[in-house]
């Protein structure tokens, strides 16, 4: 541009020919102001006083219309007034025009009547006949020459007046447009950029003439799905704004808070730092995004919070109360990013925080997971259409975690439980096989659908979840196996344990089938592994051999193996004592007691059953540490008793 | 059911351009569908008609409404079976060798081609009334009805209930869905060879070898909505008006309009 051809707009000062001589500047002067001889100092003072009152008077005149340009009422009837006075203006050079026209016509209506007959107004042709007026040239009389030379001058100076405005108006022209063509290509560069990191830029649907980037997510529900669209504005400068409309630029998340045995245990981060209205467009829109995220995230959840209120969910205005197993409670909230969580500071632990993270992370893969099932449902055939709306269900966010949670918690137990009943049984110096655990068993399977890896890896996470117990007993050829089934999508809710036995010594002996509490499954197991006790104990083929060879001793024979209870058979003749040995199993031990009883069967209580002489109870705990004094162990125990 | 729908007409050059603007306008992939269609009519079986045996217990409205079906029009109807690309062109799987023996010896199998089976194939039957006269509205209204049938071959059920089998083709088309509306860009292929087979094609031709049933190769634009319950005035209106709704939408791009009564007629003669 610079070196393109430039074009002077404002005309050349040039230097005048005859400069004014003094006599005439002195007469013009005195013209102007009067004679010389009134000129004194007050005078000149008041001269300038007054000019500066007038203009302090305009100046004070334009900082008022400054003030009333704010008001937005009084902008308003000004622009009335204006608008007014602009066509008063515009109606009056209308009529001057035809004023004129009709004056022309008129005045050509003598040389030419028929065409000047066509321009003229119906009131002039009713009023003046044609060719009442005509036109003559007339030779003025020659002007002085001093007049022409000052006609000259005169329009000389209002031509180099007109020109100087004229280069005026173009030059400020020029320049606006210059700072205008700056802005929008700063503006257009930084839309090109926003592009170019791969956001959809597209004009808004409304607002027909300025551009939006698109940035939520297609799938969201509706409210969600509309708002993930933000127009981008210029600024004065050019600077690209973000307009989200009337939703708070505030970034916010949801916070998941873990309670453990009712202290704050761990809470969750935020994904994303927030920054102070400095960050670049390309943070703005990224967070924009998040924002419309958690905001339908935590929408999803409290939706999902309300249909599953059965589980002891609590929802309030902006907060979600979760019981999810025995001593944890987990807590969601929508927060802003900036808000300070490092509160409680003492009680927050390793796990509490790796709960939290990943129960922050599991809801928010499984909300990605529901627009892609969204996506899916949408793209089907539609169904018929009925007059009732179908209602939309809610995505299973909270459920699938709480499963997660609650299972583990149940499989934990069940596991303590397990090892504390078989630490018992090793501390009588029994040696139970080992079992085998299969926890989410469920899981493995994989089946070929046609849906991507990623979406069969999610969905195989809302299935019920199930863990399997299986392990063999001391009896030969006996087993159980306990399955853990946690369902929270669909009904029947909640964990159930199914826990089947096989002893083939007692064949009636049935499986407990579907057990939900606790209580019932530990009783079931106790009372399997008791069962198991008094058949080991009563066939048990050291003892066999022995008697085998030695009369005196006695085989135990279990005589109501369901109470724990054994017998020594005595011959027929030594009718009166027989000894009977009750066993009791517990989580926390084993007990053993020998009484001595009269009657044929051992069923005799009361006055009938003495306690023996070993009347304390022998017990077995499992030791925390491996002590000396080890007892001697059930076996062997019951060898003593039996040979005595 | 009823069916609501509107027809345009795309010439096969704006079919790519048109394919981008559906898939913005519904915010998703085209979902490319290819369907073996096979055309029944019906026959009255001999016999049939005006015998109505054992009546004594029918009332008087059912009798009525017996002989109405039994001595009513004769339609046409479709059976629909989804095919993918890969079926055209593809040889019967192995382990059917020996069942379909003699009906394609001479092509030599290969056990690595991905193999058409034309036993498992589903198939669904379905209905079209002559679109409905007199209608005010300026969409196509049909009663309609589709049921599934069992995979594999059809012929004989069909022929127990009363079908013959006419004629078949093939649709190629590509499917978008907009809330309730179904958009379907597809056309007709016709198989090479012409219609001298008598019972549905156990294997498909390659699929480079079909004929275009419109030379030009143009595609029809059918949108429709299926509404449940036809005798509904609302749901009728609200769907007719979700459509006119598309067509402004549409409006730069294609003109929908409502097809010729006569030229949808599924009466048999």
């Amino acid at each position: 541009m610079a070196e393109s051809f430039t074009l002077p707009l404002r005309s050349i000062p040039e230097k005048r020919d005859r400069p004014d001589t003094l006599p005439v500047e002195i007469a013009q002067i005195n013209n102007q102001w009067g004679s010389f001889r009134e000129v004194n100092e007050d005078v000149l003072r008041n001269k300038i006083a007054e000019e500066e009152e007038k203009d302090g008077l305009e100046e004070v005149e334009e900082s008022d219309q400054d003030a009333a340009d704010l008001d937005s009422t009084e902008r308003l009837e000004q622009l009335y007034k204006r608008r007014a006075e602009i066509t008063q203006f515009a109606m009056q050079a209308h009529m001057e025009t035809m004023f004129a026209l009709d004056f022309v016509s008129l005045l050509l209506s003598k040389q030419a009547p028929r065409q000047a007959e066509t321009s003229m107004s119906a009131f002039l042709k009713q009023v003046a006949p044609l060719g009442s007026l005509n036109a003559e040239v007339v030779h003025p009389p020659p002007k002085p020459e001093s007049t022409t030379k000052d006609v000259s001058a005169v329009s000389r100076g209002w031509r180099i007046q007109n020109f100087n405005a004229a280069a005026n108006k173009l030059l400020q022209a020029a320049s606006r447009l210059e700072t205008e063509v700056a802005s929008e290509t700063r503006y257009w560069n930084e839309v090109l950029a926003v592009k170019d990191k791969g956001w959809k830029v597209s004009r808004l649907p409304i607002e027909r003439q300025s551009l939006g980037v698109q940035y939520g997510f297609i799938e969201a529900a509706p409210v969600f799905r509309d708002r993930g669209l933000a127009s981008l504005r210029r600024a004065e400068d050019g600077a690209l704004s973000l307009d989200e409309g009337l939703i708070p630029p505030k970034a916010r998340f949801v916070r998941v808070r873990v309670i453990q045995d009712g202290r704050l245990s761990g809470s969750s981060k935020p994904m994303r730092s927030s920054f102070n209205g400095d960050g670049t467009i390309e943070d703005r829109i990224l967070q924009a995004r998040d924002t419309v995220y958690e905001d339908e995230l935590f929408h999803e959840l409290v939706r999902e919070a309300r249909a599953i209120a059965s589980f002891g969910v609590t929802t309030r205005q902006n907060l979600i109360q979760i019981p999810a197993s025995d001593n944890l409670e987990i807590l969601l909230d929508l927060v802003d990013t900036d808000e300070d969580t490092s509160e409680h500071e003492h009680s927050i632990s390793q796990q509490g925080i790796s709960i939290a993270e990943g129960l922050a992370h599991t809801i928010r893969i499984l909300l990605a997971y529901a627009h892609r099932q969204n996506l899916r449902r949408r793209t089907q055939l539609p169904l018929p259409l009925t007059p009732k709306t179908r209602p939309v269900p809610e995505h299973q966010l909270i459920r699938p975690a709480l499963a997660y949670i609650k299972h583990m918690s149940q499989v934990r137990w069940l596991q303590s439980l397990l090892e504390d009943l078989f630490g018992v049984l090793k501390s009588a110096g029994l040696e139970p096989p080992a079992y085998t655990a299969r926890i989410f068993s469920t899981g493995m399977q994989s089946h070929s659908s046609p849906a991507p890896a990623v979406e069969n890896l999610v969905g195989q996470f809302l299935t019920p979840l199930l863990s399997t117990f299986n392990g063999k007993i001391l009896t030969p050829r006996g087993s159980f196996s306990i399955a853990i089934h946690t369902n929270l999508s669909s009904p029947p809710f909640g964990t159930t344990f199914e826990v089947s036995f096989n002893m083939p010594k007692y064949p009636d002996l049935e499986s407990p089938g579907k057990l939900s509490h606790r209580e019932e499954v530990e009783a079931a197991i106790t009372h399997l592994l008791l069962l198991d006790v008094v058949f080991t104990i009563s066939s048990d083929s050291s003892l066999k051999h022995e008697c085998d060879r030695d009369p005196a001793k006695r085989t135990w024979e279990a005589i109501y193996p369901q109470h724990g209870e054994l017998l020594i058979p005595t011959p027929k003749s030594n009718s009166g004592k027989r000894k009977k040995m009750k066993i009791v199993l517990s989580r926390h031990e084993l007990s053993l007691e020998i009484y001595t009883v009269r009657c044929i069967d051992g069923t005799g209580r009361g006055n009938w059953e003495m306690p023996s002489y070993h009347s304390m109870p022998h017990t077995w705990k499992p030791s925390p540490i491996a002590g000396p004094p080890k007892p001697p162990s059930l076996m062997d125990f019951v060898s003593k008793m039996s040979r005595s | 059911m009823h069916e609501q729908s509107l027809f345009a007409s795309v010439p096969v050059h704006q079919h790519h351009e048109l394919l981008q603007q559906l898939a913005g306008l519904t915010a998703m992939q085209p979902r490319h569908c290819l369907e073996r269609r096979l055309i029944f009519k019906a026959y009255r079986k001999p016999g049939m008609a005006g015998r109505i045996g054992a009546s004594q217990d029918l009332q008087q409205g059912d009798l009525q409404r017996l002989n109405k079906m039994l001595n009513g029009n004769m339609y046409y109807t479709q059976v629909v079976g989804p095919v993918s690309e890969s079926d055209f062109g593809s040889t019967a799987p192995i382990d059917r060798d020996t069942q379909m023996a003699g009906m394609d010896d001479s092509k030599p199998y290969d056990s690595s081609s991905p193999s058409y089976d034309y036993e498992r194939q589903p198939w669904k039957l379905e209905f079209r009334d002559i679109p409905e006269a007199g209608t005010r509205s300026a969409v196509t209204s049909r009663l309609m009805s589709s049921a599934t049938l069992p995979r594999g071959d059809v012929v004989e059920a069909m022929n127990a209930w009363g079908y013959h089998f006419i004629t078949e083709y093939v649709v190629e088309g590509d499917m978008f869905v907009l809330n309730d509306i179904a958009i379907f860009l597809h056309r007709v292929l016709h198989y090479p060879g012409g219609d001298e087979s008598s019972l549905p094609r156990r294997q498909l031709p390659a699929l480079k070898d079909m004929t275009l049933f419109e030379k030009s190769g143009s595609y029809v634009l059918q949108a429709f909505i299926i509404v449940q319950d036809g005798s509904n005035q609302e749901t009728m209106k609200t769907a007719s008006q979700h459509l006119f709704g598309l067509r402004e939408q549409l409006k730069s791009a294609v003109l929908l309009e409502q097809a010729d009564r006569l030229s949808l007629d599924t009466r048999a003669k």
